[in-house]
């Protein structure tokens, strides 16, 4: 892959005019999609890397997560005609009872950002749906988000109710302000990440991409 | 010297003879009443029900008023709802382009400390002053400037910081206005202390904490030092990164979660003239662990805080279902300089197994064999009036019922192992044949001999 610094760099310090500009410059001189993808992809992954080092906080994500976005928003379509199958699908959404939605999107975004086709599900999501979205969309990965020490258990609810639907290896991932490893081992769930940048290691270690 | 007093030395960085002690009770007070979170925070009789119960329970020197951070959000037109066991959520943010209606500020209803709930808390608080207000000091929790911007705002608040400083600026200055006004009115009602509550400062850098926070809060904190209240800066959440820009603020005490280093807050704090607080564990020590964990998590702070300066607080709003057991185990271990002596030294032990402190075979000796475990008969005076009952009994059976006492003291490594391999849980304690039989209460001599002679019975040995 040829590195694409202006694009990459766009994506770090969410410049999203530098950064839809340059994905349609790369286009049109016709740099394949995947290539364009990896620039934005390292991008974001240096965005993670520092956010977890406590080096950026959640604005600067924000804005990193909105430029990538731009920028898929043009490189998308050429994606699907090139044939590119994003590298995991997961279903992401806050338990039911909690309304909480920072964690989560910050989450979605970091995994949009890798590369994985993500589908939102929302807050307050009873068990059935996360279970229902995860087989519409043959997903491979479920993540859980909950705020409230109060919506924990809901957390356990929905991973009994993944297994009892049998889903072929669908892993569920946690995290959230209270969630800690113990909690993840305790409930069955397959994996936990303490920031939005582990649980796109987390889903990269699970899925195996 | 009253809790109020204790209160108001460590908030100005003095000494204090025993630590001052902030059980922070929201919905937590609901509980100790029964009553969902959604009714208690929507009725001053509840309310006051609740933190008298608290009062009585963990005897604090300080208690707030309400811990609510929806209050103000609701007077400019945020949606909430509601929930038994958690305070309100915001779900609309009228000044949100992307997910509310994007107002303006001169689009929101007008701020004022008589709409909303707020007469339930000026209520609750005029009655909470009288009832325990001599003694006790109150906190009026203001949501920060920060936090109200971003219920108005939603997720909007985030980008519009890097898009339109200008806007974000203004809106913070506009919040740090209503909590004057919040502020103004709960010092009118008999609180003592003001508390920033900005747990939204936690997800943002240094440098913007700089920028949009730092001069709201000063004027918060000015207004409050104004009016001669005392000021606190309380952050929820891993505010790590901003523990120096929040102790460079014009509060007099900086108060801080879980997830803080004591010893870093304190040394940026004391040296500047402030006061700490906070650190308890909610979570997994004081809502999922036991009595001995909350004993452990206490020490841990207060050994780490020092004397001086410091406020023993839970790191943020209490959760609904905390133990109110835990809660009275830190309350002991602040009143009572013995349980601190005591905790300290079962904590120091507490990875031990003791596997090598054999017991005896209780069901074959012949005389029934008293344990009295204790801190150390010597210089504890209920352990010394324990010891003597225990021998009072044996004296008065005489030969009829042989009993032999062994003290065991945990200020040895034995004495512990006995303690944990019999399961006693309060000094001192009286077992017979290993069974827990009288704890921190020193029995009657006649009951504690009817107890050995039924014991021995049991055994199979005559009592002649």
């Amino acid at each position: 892959m040829k590195p694409i610094p202006d694009l990459t760099e766009a994506i770090k310090t969410g410049n999203r005019a530098l950064a839809t500009e340059a994905t349609q410059r790369e286009l049109d001189a016709g740099n394949s999609p995947q290539e364009i993808l990896a620039a934005l992809v390292a991008g974001m992954d240096d965005v993670g890397r520092r956010f977890k080092a406590n080096e950026i906080f959640v604005p600067e994500v924000l804005i990193a997560a909105r430029a990538m976005k731009e920028a898929m928003a043009i490189l998308e379509p050429k994606l699907v005609e090139a044939g590119y199958e994003p590298l995991a699908t997961a279903v992401i959404g806050t338990v039911q009872g909690d309304l909480h939605d920072i964690g989560k999107n910050l989450v979605a975004m970091m995994w949009k950002g890798a590369g994985f086709n993500v589908i939102d599900v929302g807050t307050n999501v009873p068990p059935e749906r996360f279970v229902e979205a995860a087989k519409e969309h043959s997903a491979q990965v479920i993540g859980l988000s909950a705020l409230l020490t109060t919506t924990m258990p809901a957390m356990k609810q929905t991973v009994d109710a993944v297994n009892a639907a049998e889903l072929n290896g669908v892993k569920v991932v946690i995290g959230g302000a209270p969630i800690t490893q113990s909690f993840a081992d305790e409930i069955g769930a397959d994996g936990f990440a303490p920031d939005a940048a582990s649980a796109v290691d987390r889903v990269r270690d699970l899925v195996g991409v | 010297m009253n809790g109020k007093t204790i209160v108001f030395d460590a908030l100005q960085g003095k000494q204090t003879p025993r630590p001052a002690w902030l059980p922070f009770v929201g919905v937590h007070g609901g509980q100790l009443i029964d009553a969902a979170a959604d009714r208690y925070l929507q009725s001053p009789d509840l309310i006051v029900q609740g933190l008298t119960r608290a009062q009585e329970l963990y005897r604090p020197d300080a208690l707030p008023i309400v811990f609510d951070l929806q209050l103000e959000a609701e007077v400019l037109g945020c949606a909430l709802q509601w929930a038994d066991k958690t305070p309100p959520s915001v779900v609309t943010h009228p000044m949100s382009a992307m997910e509310g209606e994007g107002r303006t500020l001169d689009d929101l209803p007008a701020f004022s400390t008589d709409a909303g709930r707020f007469p339930i808390v000026w209520d609750a608080a005029n009655r909470m002053r009288r009832g325990v207000g001599d003694d006790t000091a109150l906190y009026g929790l203001v949501t920060g400037p920060f936090t109200l911007t971003s219920h108005l705002m939603g997720n909007d608040l985030f980008l519009q910081m890097f898009d339109d400083p200008m806007k974000v600026e203004q809106t913070v200055r506009f919040c740090a206005g209503v909590a004057k006004q919040v502020a103004g009115a709960y010092l009118d009602h008999g609180a003592d202390v003001i508390a920033v509550v900005d747990p939204m400062t936690s997800q943002i850098s240094p440098e913007h904490f700089e920028q949009f926070v730092r001069p709201a809060v000063n004027d918060v904190f000015d207004f409050v030092r104004g009016r001669d209240g005392f000021s606190s800066l309380f952050v929820c959440g891993d505010a790590t990164r901003n523990l120096e820009v929040m102790a460079n603020t014009h509060c007099d005490n900086v108060s801080i979660d879980e997830q803080i280093d004591l010893t870093t807050i304190r040394n940026l704090t004391v040296p500047r003239g402030k006061s700490f607080g906070g650190n308890l564990k909610l979570t997994v020590v004081l809502l999922m662990g036991d009595a001995d964990d909350a004993r452990r998590d206490t020490l841990r702070c207060l050994d780490a805080a020092g004397d001086a300066g410091f406020i023993l607080a839970p790191g943020c709003d209490l959760p609904y279902d905390v133990k109110p057991e835990n809660l009275q185990a830190v309350a002991q271990l602040v009143h009572d300089p013995y349980q601190r002596d005591v905790a300290r030294t079962l904590s120091a032990k507490a990875d031990d197994d003791f596997a090598d402190i054999a017991l005896p075979d209780y069901d074959a000796s012949s005389p029934v064999i008293v344990d009295v475990i204790t801190l150390d008969s010597a210089s504890c005076a209920p352990c010394q009036y324990m010891v003597a009952a225990a021998n009072a009994a044996r004296d008065r059976l005489g030969e009829e019922c042989p009993v032999e006492v062994r003290e065991h003291k945990i200020t040895t490594r034995e004495g512990v192992g006995v303690m944990s391999r019999l399961g006693v849980a309060a000094l001192p304690t009286i077992c017979v044949d290993g069974q827990v039989a009288f704890s921190s209460i020193i029995p009657q001599p006649q009951m504690l001999c009817d107890t050995i002679v039924e014991r021995r019975q049991a055994k199979g040995f005559a009592v002649s």
